[in-house]
């Protein structure tokens, strides 16, 4: 009997907590956007909250803004990802790459808040850059300055998530970059093969899996983070989760199925997101036990 | 023709590495500069004037540096005593249900806590656990234990089995198998998960207004009004300090891993 119920007993107090705190988060907060549990204490089914969001044009605009943003943010830091391990590698390993590699990590320690304020006081209108295009002439005035923070394109927020994101990728590919090396580069330049072509021949399909990946898990974070759009983004439209933040603590009690609504479709997404990103990751490292 | 075409690597990479490090600039120049206004890009004289007033004037930053680190310690601490076993019995068992649980623990890595916190807000009103500390901490072990379980899991899948059997034979429990033999080897994963948790509660600021309502006072929470719209010098230290946080509990772990494995090679000589 302990040696069946041992595995479950050690795992117990783990997903009780992890059960109970986010799982019964997300059910509580399903139920009480399909009508249970309202404030006046009464409890009757209705989809109201999920009609009312579908047809509601904030909503729609709110979501597009934040899928575009995401998908933007992922690819890009994705390739910047790619070009840099890419300039490293064929740089080879020595002391300096070792440093640089060290310097590309730095970002991933600022908090995002952090980072969104660094992007801010870089990029803002008075920022830094401003004063010096202004210096070297490029710009005539402080309003010349292209709008970069909380601005109808979110570049701010795109700048902040490639800055802070790029780090991430390429952190997530340097382990396989090391196993590949140890085991293939020496016997593909017995072959003859250059540090060009192996990256292209040999390294590339194999990180491809983790690539895409842990491009996902930033589409993934990006599409669900709150912090980075509530410094830089714009009055309107709304990223999801401050969009659902603002309707549930400034809106009105009545409203507040309808941000929950929102929240499980943020959940939803997230979580498919997720699954994929899973069996990609899974698929590279079977890919790569193969060869 | 191979040192050319190293070179023009070398250029590239330095233009990026520059653009890489140009955020941090204006955030040390912001922090320490008079009077610095647009068009100015380098301070014509220097002040302390923001230090001052963070670290002498406003007497909240000494309650956020507090609040901050007992809530990341208290979060290190509970996310270590409950991963400690989870990992163990993830990595050594086969047992039904396995991968659905593994799905439920990790999940909090993807789908963002603040859903799960939003939905359960009704319950922590009624158990009086919003605008508390304890809330707090609560809530930010849903982002970390994941971290925590994954670095311990890592660590664990390395330790040979043979080795625990071996102590097992010469007699001793399981209580004295896991001090003598499990602990020292996990050690580096627990002290990896520690690092990563600590940097993600630290970070939150989303988390612990929901949950702290503005009234448990962290970093980030007296950071925020003066980074969105005040005053930039202000706003800057802040910024410096939160990082500073960062980055010296990146180099107390590497310390303490770089010499644990030097004691540890040591004794197998």
């Amino acid at each position: 009997m302990w040696q069946k119920s041992r595995p479950y007993i050690l795992i117990l107090p783990s997903l009780l907590i992890i059960g109970t705190l986010f799982f019964g988060g997300l059910i509580l907060g399903v139920l009480q956007s399909l009508g249970f549990m309202d404030v006046e204490g009464n409890s009757h089914f209705t989809i109201n909250a999920y009609k009312q969001l579908i047809l509601s044009k904030d909503f729609t605009n709110s979501l597009v803004l934040t899928l575009k943003v995401a998908l933007v943010s992922s690819v890009l830091s994705g390739v910047l990802a790619i070009v840099l391990i890419r300039l490293l590698f064929m740089l080879g390993e020595n002391r300096k790459t070792a440093i640089f590699r060290k310097i590309f990590q730095m970002p991933m320690l600022v908090p995002h808040i952090t980072a969104a304020y660094l992007i801010m006081l870089l990029f803002m209108k008075s920022g830094w850059l401003s004063s010096i295009t202004y210096f070297v002439g490029i710009t005539k005035s402080m309003d010349a300055f292209p709008i970069v923070v909380n601005d109808p394109n979110s570049l701010g927020i795109i700048l902040t998530y490639i800055w802070k994101e790029t780090p991430f990728i390429m952190l997530m590919i340097f382990p396989i970059m090391s196993r590949i090396q140890d085991s293939w580069l020496e016997i593909a330049q017995v072959f003859g093969a250059r540090r060009q072509e192996f990256f292209v021949e040999v390294i590339f399909p194999l990180i491809i899996p983790t690539w895409l990946s842990s491009m996902l898990i930033v589409f993934a974070f990006t599409f669900s983070d709150f912090e980075v759009p509530y410094l830089l983004g714009e009055t309107y439209p709304k990223f999801i989760s401050v969009y659902s933040y603002n309707m549930y603590y400034n809106g009105q009690l009545s409203d507040r199925p309808m941000a929950l609504a929102a929240n499980f479709i943020l959940a939803i997404i997230t979580a498919m997101i997720g699954g994929l990103a899973y069996k990609l990751a899974k698929k590279g490292y079977t890919k790569e036990v193969r060869w | 023709m191979k040192k050319q075409g190293k070179g023009t690597y070398y250029i590239i990479i330095g233009i990026l590495l520059l653009a890489f490090l140009l955020p941090f600039i204006p955030l040390v120049i912001n922090s320490f500069a008079y009077n610095f206004r647009w068009p100015r890009f380098i301070p014509s004289n220097v002040t302390l004037r923001a230090f001052k007033y963070v670290f002498y004037e406003n007497s909240n930053t000494y309650e956020a540096i507090l609040n901050t680190l007992i809530i990341a310690i208290s979060v290190v601490v509970i996310d270590v005593i409950i991963a400690v076993p989870a990992a163990f019995s993830l990595v050594r068992y086969e047992f039904k249900g396995k991968f659905i649980i593994k799905a439920v623990l990790f999940a909090p890595i993807i789908i963002p806590s603040f859903t799960a916190i939003m939905g359960m807000y009704v319950v922590f009103i009624r158990l009086s656990l919003t605008e508390s500390i304890y809330g707090v901490i609560l809530a930010h072990i849903l982002p970390t234990l994941p971290y925590m379980l994954k670095a311990l899991m890592v660590s664990y899948g390395t330790l040979d089995i043979a080795l625990e059997q071996q102590a097992m034979v010469l007699g001793s429990g399981p209580i004295s198998r896991f001090i003598y033999i499990s602990l020292p080897h996990i050690l580096p994963g627990i002290v990896t998960g520690a690092s990563l948790t600590f940097l993600i509660s630290i970070s939150q600021y989303f988390l612990t207004f929901l949950v702290g309502g503005g009234k448990v006072i962290t970093i980030s929470i007296v950071m925020f009004p003066f980074i969105s719209g005040g005053d930039n010098a202000i706003g800057s230290v802040y910024g410096l300090l939160f990082s500073s946080l960062a980055i010296i509990n990146l180099i107390l772990i590497d310390l303490l891993l770089k010499k644990y494995y030097k004691k540890r090679y040591f004794k197998i000589i």
